[in-house]
């Protein structure tokens, strides 16, 4: 029985979350938006676009040396809501940024979503896709070819957000030389210190998968951010009400 | 209309090859075999994610096109670096002619043991010099947060080597002991796992969110 209940556990919990995700975003649906906290490095990305007009200088966006079906798929899905965006920006403005990554099947869904942004405009599409650049499959390859798209393309700014390891610290080191504008985010702990170290803003851990609720406004994106905090003071609370009843005990 | 018949197909192929694989994960922690049904839904997600593989390695092919399309477009236009594009070029292409007979053959282990791994390794090499040059940046003291991060790095750093463990004294009026290595344990056992155990927590919620967005359609990154 209590065998039973232990592995019943994670279902009930994805069933929960699943319930929490349809009633947020039901709520944002219907106009009870919440206030969201300011995060600079969303405020940072926003305004890159018309920096790079400005400047007459690339945009580059790094989505990461992650896949799409491994356990990186949500960094690099998180990297492709912020391509989204920028995308969108894009389609409006007629700047393209140059994108690049380390995966293949990434680069396929970069073209997606590129394509997707410019869907009423085929020239201007085939001209965005251009800018979608696949590197090299392995991380420190990735990173090489990063440095010098940086360095030919006296890029305007960057945002590298995605999965990282180490070879994070080579791209960022160039950017931060170059004093390019630089936006670095990861849910790596270990890639997170070279990310502080490079970066003029860094999209801590989860931060990334706001994205798509920050940048976009998403309903479902901002819906799944209440389901998380709903979960995370869930979990507070059985952690805080566990202390208790052994302490008590 | 076409279109939209697509994305609803596209949807539709996405919710259920995720949920059988995400079932999956959860029957084969089942004790029995429920008439045979978990067997079939374990090959069944095998299958979907041994597709994910081969669909991975077309995406390669597509991959290696595009690199030949971007490189030979900078050449073209003689744009700056068209030269280390043409090296790219020749080296991929000589690379392709000796995978033709394998990776396991003599010129494809040359390839690799002498060239790739060594440039790989010499590069993974220029990391210390760029933790250094970087770490450099950290210490400069611009603010408040900035002055933490120098300070706790500072304590940590002097409390790693032998040299730390001389680092320790009598407090004069609180009384009891200082020992430099003692701090920085706590500083690395405390906050900062404190710190790491958070974040990992918030990217596993993060992370469930963003898989049940696709699993119930809400988000769509293959038909945007």
């Amino acid at each position: 029985m209590i065998a039973n209940l232990i592995l019943a556990t994670p279902v009930l919990f994805l069933l929960i979350f699943v319930w929490l995700i349809y009633y947020f975003t039901h709520r944002v649906q219907n106009g009870k938006k919440p206030l969201l906290r300011s995060i600079r490095g969303f405020e940072l990305i926003k305004g890159l676009t018309g920096r790079a007009i400005e400047t007459g200088r690339a945009l580059h966006l790094s989505l990461g040396v992650g896949g799409l079906a491994d356990s990186t798929t949500a960094d690099t899905l998180a990297g492709l809501a912020v391509l989204s965006y920028l995308a969108q920006k894009a389609a409006i403005t007629g700047v393209s940024p140059t994108v690049s990554m380390a995966n293949p099947m990434t680069m396929l869904y970069a073209q997606n979503a590129m394509r997707g942004a410019h869907i009423d405009d085929a020239d201007s599409a085939e001209e965005a896709l251009r800018h979608i650049r696949w590197i090299a499959p392995q991380p420190t390859a990735y990173a090489a070819g990063v440095m010098n798209l940086l360095a030919i393309d006296k890029a305007e700014a960057t945002v590298m957000v995605g999965h990282f390891g180490d070879e994070y610290l080579l791209m960022g080191e160039v950017a931060a030389r170059r004093e390019v504008a630089h936006v670095g985010g990861s849910s790596n702990p270990n890639a997170l210190p070279f990310i502080y170290l490079s970066a003029d803003q860094t999209l801590m851990g989860e931060e990334i998968y706001a994205a798509g609720a920050y940048l976009q406004q998403r309903h479902s994106h901002i819906g799944s951010l209440m389901a998380q905090d709903a979960i995370r003071w869930l979990i507070v609370f059985t952690i805080f009400g566990g202390i208790l009843y052994h302490t008590i005990k | 209309m076409i279109i939209r018949i697509g994305r609803i197909f596209a949807t539709v192929v996405a919710i259920v090859s995720g949920l059988f694989v995400l079932t999956d994960m959860f029957v084969t922690q089942w004790p029995g075999n429920f008439f045979g049904l978990k067997m079939a839904v374990n090959n069944l997600g095998l299958l979907l994610v041994s597709w994910a593989a081969i669909v991975t390695a077309f995406a390669l092919l597509l991959g290696f096109a595009n690199v030949m399309s971007v490189h030979a477009n900078r050449i073209r236009t003689r744009q700056p670096g068209a030269m280390y594009s043409g090296v790219l070029l020749l080296s991929l292409i000589g690379t392709l002619v000796v995978g033709f007979r394998g990776p396991a053959s003599a010129n494809g282990q040359f390839l690799f043991n002498a060239i790739l791994q060594p440039l790989e390794a010499t590069f993974s090499a220029l990391l210390v010099l760029f933790m250094a040059t970087a770490a450099y940046r950290a210490m400069r003291i611009r603010d408040l947060e900035s002055l933490y991060f120098a300070l706790i790095a500072f304590i940590v750093l002097l409390g790693q080597p032998p040299i730390g463990t001389y680092l320790q004294f009598e407090l004069p009026i609180i009384g009891g002991r200082f020992e430099l290595p003692i701090l920085k344990d706590f500083i690395l056992e405390v906050p900062a796992l404190a710190g790491m155990r958070g974040i990992l927590l918030g990217v596993a919620l993060g992370t469930i969110a963003t898989g049940l967005r696709v699993l119930m359609g809400l988000d769509r990154p293959y038909a945007d």
